[in-house]
């Protein structure tokens, strides 16, 4: 029996942004319907996945993940090399050190270990801060003048910081990852503030904050999905690609940390599943940009992704 | 109880409160009114005053500095007399004179507003001559059934009822009348009692009624003649219960948290009526009995509190009443100097938060007989809203919170003389104009200033969208305070009290949720009906702070809906009139019992569609800018 398959029809479509110079930029967005609807609209890019640097060996990693970044993770550089080796698409530098309580390194410091990276590597780059929103507000600029003409992201600009972040953003020709804490008001109001600014929309990347699996993954689901939604309805100011920064979240769940038990089985294959159901589930939201940290969770997503992207046989 | 003699200067009154009582007390008792915003909590300090002489016992010295805490500067809420004192209170402790904002009276007004004229004058009380044929003693029905008998025949009334203290001398004056009376009714829903029969000379005598309006934060009142339903004059003052907090959760939890609490602020609204009634009853030279009937509006809580019920569930979740529908009681009952017989009515309400004022309302701006989408809006210290037309009506009630009216504002205050009351800023915020209420010297801003305040921050770049104020501006106006950066309004040397008038970051958050809530209100009330905006045919603006608004500021920045200016009416104080008409409409006054019915009630703390659109609403003028095309050509590119 012959199937009619219903279409959508939007008014709209997502932004392309554009990451990174050279042979390995990365383009991310730019779709005019749903995540993976092959049939309904245009899908030009595939989600892109990468890794995470650390500027300090990480403290609360469990062995089996510090194992596969063993030599490197003094060396936030030669670090990034082997996000690369992975097969990572992009390479999240995430500058730890800076904060008050972890050093407080100074925003030249911080630039010279952000430079050190993106010298090691042709993949774009994405600069976090510690959270300390007045500390990343001092730091990012600096950060963003150093690696002026690398067209990097940095972040996260959030509602309080996001002035001089996007200054240096605008100076130095980077994007902004604009973080909002699980609101799409809030998303929206900051991207118009940034746009405000003059920084062009196609160089904003939404971070909407996400949870883990388990861990309210649903409130993420449901504000991705509204983003795109509005998005293709037309909303320039929800139009922007969404990074998923599943490292983070994935690795502090109860699943990943608890060690090998009968019931729960082993706690490696268990956490990668965590970081890959996490990303995969956001992905499917209508995320554009998936963190993760495990080589082998990126490898997963990656196959996935492959197999979403085949045109449908309708 | 021992009692303590307290002595207020410069007023030099004195009054023995018991011990263990605070200043603040003793000042209500003699019948001075303090600023207290926050309710005696020892937050908000304002309600400073000098001990002169004597000891007390003082526990809020936060709001105090050392040096002045040696010189007998205390908190009168805190404040415990241990022995006789002598207190001076200064002017700025004080409220002072304040200007009611009674009815509009614009012409025009009243033409897209039915109800006056409409209905028939048949007041709640009215006097109707009847001749009662004499008994014979073939005709031996008794006195009381002859009269009943002569008012049905005569006048189609039936249902009487009748006091025994009428009673009691009916036989003599029906005689020494000759059987030709003057009989005094009270409506009592479809029955009616007889309050008096009186010879028919008596006639002549003035019979009066009273329209109050019982306000949170203002009382007023109209002394209206019953017999042609004239104003023969009108007053309006502060509520005394504002001493006890300013608005109605700290009313409620002092009512409920304080022995005698509920008695105190019973005792207060009701000397603030009195206040009223004798100042009218004066300048008319009338006496208390010839007022013979009142009508009250008043939020659900202020009729609470006026009647002395137990306001407690009103304040808890699921919200509800004692009482949305209260019967009429005595005048002497509740403690009104007027004629002790004369019957209270107070007008019904919808719900914990919409109460009698706003049905007072709907009944005025006529919106419950009519085709057009209307949406009317009272905003004072809560923000109440009515969306429908004759054929459905919808209401909520969003706390905006009492930003408007001047609290919780660092230099805010009340609508009264020496408030800014209009403000612009100019680009860059290095030159600010403002107007004071009374056009003196400015001694803080009240609600409409702060609209227009927030308004021209915005649009001359000092605040951004979020409210923030944008760091780096070269103006000295923009300071580091106290409490963070802040902006001087007026400077030291322009103000009438020799400080800076500022308004600081905290102020302008504050701000921003009070008009985010009123548009979610309006927007949570619009999609629950599935209507957009622009569906709204008419807009009434009600309660004293909305005759001060700027529509076009308030629409700017987001607060009321982008709709053509023209749709929008200032109705004034919707409640009072109200009032007066139902004092002088038996028709009106079912009506509003038959409003309050019909008109479907929202919980806003039901589900999150409130706070979603709280959160929206939260931006400089809404996130979604394509809720006000109006402004898009006025400010940047955001679509």
């Amino acid at each position: 029996m012959a199937v009619t398959i219903v279409k959508e029809r939007w008014s709209s479509r997502c932004l392309e942004g554009v990451f990174g110079t050279g042979a390995k930029q990365v383009k991310a967005g730019g779709e005019s319907t749903l995540p993976f609807l092959h049939f309904e609209g245009e899908i030009p890019n595939p989600p892109v996945v990468g890794l995470e640097v650390f500027d300090a060996p990480p403290q609360e990693w469990p062995a089996f993940l510090t194992r596969v970044y063993d030599g490197v993770l003094e060396d936030p550089a030669a670090w990034a090399k082997k996000c690369v080796e992975y097969g990572a698409d992009m390479v999240t530098l995430r500058l730890t050190r800076i904060h008050p309580d972890m050093g407080d390194v100074s925003p030249e410091e911080a630039a010279k270990v952000a430079v050190a990276v993106a010298g090691a590597v042709d993949v774009p780059l994405i600069v976090l801060g510690c959270g300390v929103e007045e500390k990343d507000a001092a730091v990012l600029p600096e950060v963003a003048s150093a690696l002026k003409g690398k067209n990097c992201l940095l972040g996260l600009a959030t509602q309080e910081n996001y002035k001089s972040i996007v200054a240096g953003c605008i100076a130095n020709g980077h994007g902004v990852v604009a973080s909002s804490p699980l609101d799409i008001n809030l998303a929206k109001q900051l991207n118009i503030l940034i746009t405000e600014m003059n920084l062009e929309s196609d160089r904003i990347v939404m971070d909407p904050s996400i949870g883990a699996l388990g861990y309210g993954i649903e409130y993420a689901y449901s504000i991705i999905e509204r983003m795109r939604t509005g998005a293709l309805m037309g909303d320039k100011m929800l139009a922007m690609p969404v990074v998923l920064l599943v490292g983070p979240e994935a690795w502090k769940t109860k699943e990943a940390k608890s060690p090998d038990t009968a019931e729960w089985g082993e706690q490696e294959k268990r956490a990668i599943i965590w970081e890959v159901t996490t990303a995969t589930t956001l992905i499917h939201a209508g995320g554009h940009i998936a963190m993760v940290r495990h080589p082998e969770a990126l490898n997963h997503i990656k196959g996935h992704i492959g197999k979403m992207m085949q045109p449908q046989q309708y | 109880m021992s009692k303590k003699l307290v002595s207020f200067f410069p007023d030099n009154l004195r009054v023995e409160i018991d011990t263990g009582q605070t200043i603040l007390q003793a000042a209500a008792k003699a019948g001075i009114a303090l600023r207290g915003a926050c309710g005696g909590k020892k937050v908000c300090g304002r309600c400073r005053v000098q001990v002169r002489k004597g000891k007390t016992a003082f526990t809020g010295a936060e709001k105090i500095l050392p040096e002045e805490a040696e010189k007998g500067w205390v908190l009168a809420c805190q404040a415990v007399p241990e022995d006789a004192v002598e207190v001076f209170i200064p002017e700025t402790s004080r409220l002072t004179e304040h200007r009611v904002l009674l009815d509009e009276r614009r012409p025009g007004l009243l033409a897209a507003v039915s109800g006056e004229g409409a209905a028939e004058l048949y007041p709640l009380f009215r006097r109707t001559a009847v001749k009662l044929p004499a008994p014979t003693l073939t005709d031996n029905t008794d006195d009381y059934g002859r009269l009943v008998w002569a008012l049905k025949h005569e006048q189609g009334i039936d249902n009487v009822m009748i006091t025994r203290q009428v009673l009691a001398g009916l036989p003599g004056t029906l005689r020494d009348a000759d059987w030709s009376v003057v009989v005094e009714l009270a409506s009592l829903g479809p029955a009616s009692e007889i309050q008096g029969v009186k010879p028919a000379a008596a006639k002549d005598a003035a019979v009066y009624g009273l329209a109050v309006d019982i306000g949170t934060t203002t009382v007023a009142v109209e002394l209206v003649d019953l017999e042609n339903g004239a104003v023969s004059g009108s007053a309006g003052t502060y509520n005394r219960q504002a001493v006890f907090g300013d608005d109605v959760i700290s009313r409620i939890v002092y009512g409920t948290e304080t022995p005698g609490g509920l008695e105190e602020l019973q005792q207060a609204v009701v000397e603030t009526v009195n206040g009223l009634i004798a100042e009218l009853l004066h300048t008319a030279c009338l006496n208390p009995t010839d007022v013979r009937s009142v009508v009250c509006a008043g939020n659900t809580t202020m009729i609470h509190l006026f009647l002395g019920i137990d306001p407690t569930y009103i304040r808890l979740e699921p919200y509800v009443p004692a009482v949305n529908l209260p019967p009429p009681v005595r005048a002497a009952e509740v403690g009104l100097k007027v004629c002790p017989e004369a019957w209270v009515y107070c007008l019904p309400g919808v719900a914990s938060y919409v109460g009698g004022d706003i049905t007072a309302g709907v009944k005025v701006n006529g919106m419950a007989e009519a085709d057009p989408l209307t949406l009317f809006m009272d905003i004072g210290t809560n923000g109440e809203m009515v969306l429908g037309n004759r054929e459905w009506m919808m209401a909520c009630a969003c706390s905006a919170g009492p930003a408007f009216e001047g609290s919780g504002i660092a230099c805010g205050m009340r609508a009264v003389v020496g408030a800014i009351e209009a403000v612009r800023v100019l680009p860059g915020g290095f030159e600010v104009v403002y107007r004071t209420v009374g056009d003196g010297k400015p001694i803080g801003i009240c609600g409409s200033g702060l609209i227009d305040a927030l308004s021209s921050l915005y649009q001359a770049g000092v605040i951004d969208r979020g409210g923030k104020f944008v760091q780096g501006l070269d103006t000295p106006r923009f300071t580091e305070g106290e409490e963070g950066p802040e902006f001087v309004v007026a400077w030291t040397n322009e103000t009438g009290h020799g400080r800076n008038i500022v308004l600081t970051q905290a102020d302008i958050d504050n701000l921003m949720r009070a008009k985010a809530a009123v548009f979610a209100g309006i927007r949570t009330l619009l999609t629950t009906v599935d209507l957009e905006v622009e569906a709204v045919e008419r807009v009434f603006i009600a309660g004293g702070f909305g005759r001060f608004i700027n529509i076009r500021d308030a629409v700017a920045i987001g607060m009321l809906p982008d709709v053509p200016l023209e749709r929008y009416t200032y109705i004034g104080n919707s409640s009072l009139k109200g009032a007066r008409l139902a004092l002088l409409s038996r028709e009106v006054w079912a009506g509003t019992a038959d409003i309050a019915r019909r008109i479907t009630y929202m919980e806003l703390s039901v589900g999150n569609r409130f706070m979603e659109e709280f959160v929206s609403a939260l931006f400089l003028p809404h996130t979604d800018m394509n809720l006000f095309h109006s402004l898009q050509g006025r400010n940047s590119a955001a679509t």
